[in-house]
């Protein structure tokens, strides 16, 4: 039995179906019940989140969770499928730390809401920016301009007037 | 006493953030009460541009990110793409990866040992650690004709055998390293100055760098030996003899020691591969050919532009000098992958620096940042 299908043996109403991630194990999550999962596969000793990625499919998002165990020296995969026009699921910062950070940069390039997530907004691309860029609808050819303000804080527009030119 | 407290900006542009970083400090009188770290100034979109290139002309832009140490970069990029697709690779072409790779950690640990010194004030090992680092660069010119910026390493093997001589030059490297190293244990580790510095600052606990999501030798400073060599030996990997260093503090000290401890153990790595390096391909003869004509203008192995992997999504992660790096590939079927995601050992490193030095003076954050070793362009991407 692999890490995918201990976790449906043990949440059998929670995970959807179980399947591969190319060698690794992946078990597919009910968005609603993700949080309780999460908290379930870090009792069970993933205390490792590698990555958080977030795949814009057109009709659907994808959020995908690399997990690895140092104890068990696991993999396993969790994925979780989001509405296109609302992607919304529970953050996991409570769970693991690191989530901070790449749940904001899935926000930020993906689009993806995180649910109970302390200060979500933006981390590579400047506040006030227009569209996340990784999705497959992103507007590639409307140019937008940033300047830093008086304040540090980064202004962003798509016709330029925030820049100084040359008379 | 209470006291109100300041707003004190640091960066973008700042000496120590070795490029374009910005702290956002709340300090009361010298004490760091809260910081905010801003990232995203170098930020260049390179996943998207991962869904606009072919898997080949990716490539490049992996040199990119991590520009200290660019080959494990190409490295786990090409393994993700060999995953997905199920490529074979040739014996000597594995030793060859290994060795470049190897080599690159010695440098940017080189380049580490010099940039933290500089940062607190002592220039002469920069001037070292560059001296020994051109070396390397003029081996790794010699093999690619480049020297920072590689686009070496191909789905299915190399781009081009080792060029004749290398192997008696890489020797004379790993001699001169070997000496080299023990003066600058001699003129560094004992410096009371840098001892003050360093020990007992930004002490982060082993449970507590896992859930931040250290990795590579800045976690390994707490006291625990997790090194994906080991953990899933990927390559030759599991051929070598070779230790996970390791340190108990979680200081700034043992970071650095870690580092140091882990030139030794690469030299030792690269002299098992001049020692082991089997003859034959440096590319799966499926995908392309290696006449090694021994002519330098020649052509010698390739790998095919167009190239459609089956539909599927892969996630493959080595040990990067400065932690876990990964790719995620998702294909879905044509020549482009479908998604590129880089998990980069520098922006999941940086999100523990907060928590190391809250209660800390601002000349410490300046010494447990430049413990936690990262590059901008592998932060923002």
């Amino acid at each position: 039995m692999n890490s995918a299908e201990e976790l449906k043996y043990l949440l059998p109403n929670s995970v959807v179906s179980v399947g591969v991630q190319t060698n690794k194990p992946q078990a597919v999550i009910r968005k609603e019940d993700f949080l309780k999962v999460a908290e379930k596969v870090k009792e069970l000793g993933y205390d490792n989140l590698s990555v958080i990625t977030g795949v814009d499919r057109v009709d659907r998002i994808e959020v995908i969770y690399n997990l690895f165990s140092y104890k068990k020296k696991q993999n396993l995969a969790l994925k979780v499928v989001l509405d296109h026009r609302s992607p919304e699921v529970d953050s996991v910062t409570s769970i693991w730390k690191v989530a901070d950070w790449l749940e904001r940069e899935t926000y930020d390039l993906v689009g993806v809401k995180f649910n109970g997530h302390p200060d979500l907004k933006r981390i590579l691309l400047p506040e006030g920016w227009i569209g996340h860029p990784l999705r497959k609808d992103y507007d590639m050819n409307t140019e937008q301009f940033v300047t830093i303000g008086e304040d540090g804080e980064d202004i962003v527009s798509p016709d330029g007037s925030n820049l100084l030119r040359r008379k | 006493m209470e006291t109100e407290t300041l707003l004190l900006n640091m960066g973008p542009v700042h000496p120590s953030t070795h490029g374009v970083l910005r702290f956002k400090l709340r300090m009361d009188g010298e004490i760091i009460r809260d910081c905010q770290i801003v990232v995203g100034y170098l930020h260049r979109g390179t996943e998207k541009f991962g869904e606009m290139k072919t898997y080949l002309q990716f490539i490049p832009y992996t040199d990119r990110l991590d520009y200290i140490a660019a080959m494990p970069n190409n490295y786990a990029y090409v393994k993700a793409v060999e995953e997905l697709a199920g490529i074979e690779v040739p014996q000597r072409a594995e030793y060859i990866r290994v060795l470049v790779m190897e080599l690159n950690r010695v440098i940017n640990h080189l380049v580490f040992m010099g940039s933290l010194l500089l940062d607190l004030g002592a220039s002469t090992m920069i001037m070292y650690g560059f001296r020994e680092r051109e070396n390397a660069l003029q081996l790794y010119e010699s093999l690619c004709g480049a020297r920072m910026t590689f686009n070496y390493i191909r789905p299915g093997g190399v781009r081009e055998d080792l060029p004749d001589g290398f192997i008696p030059k890489l020797n004379e490297f790993i001699k001169d390293m070997e000496k080299r190293i023990v003066d600058y244990e001699e003129l560094v580790n004992g410096n009371e100055i840098f001892l003050m510095r360093m020990k007992n600052i930004g002490v982060i606990n082993a449970e507590e760098a896992i859930n931040y999501g250290m990795t590579g030798p800045s976690m390994r400073g707490s006291g625990v030996d997790h090194d994906i060599r080991k953990l899933e030996p990927y390559s030759i990997y599991q051929d070598l003899d070779f230790k996970a260093c390791m340190r108990r503090e979680g200081d700034s000290y043992a970071r650095y020691l870690v580092r140091v401890d882990e030139i030794r153990e690469s030299l030792h790595i690269l002299k098992q591969i001049v020692d082991k390096l089997p003859k034959g391909n440096t590319i799966n003869q499926r995908y392309g050919f290696a006449p090694n004509t021994g002519a330098p203008s020649a052509v010698t192995s390739y790998f095919p532009r167009i190239f459609t992997p089956a539909e599927g999504e892969v996630y493959s992660r080595i040990e990067a000098p400065k932690g876990e790096l990964g790719f995620f590939v998702a294909s879905d079927g044509t020549t482009k992958p479908y998604r590129v995601k880089i998990r980069s050992p520098s922006f999941c490193n940086l999100v523990a620096l907060p928590k190391m030095v809250l209660g800390l003076k601002i000349p410490d954050l300046i010494a447990a940042f430049g413990t936690i070793d990262i590059v901008l362009g592998d932060v923002d991407r």
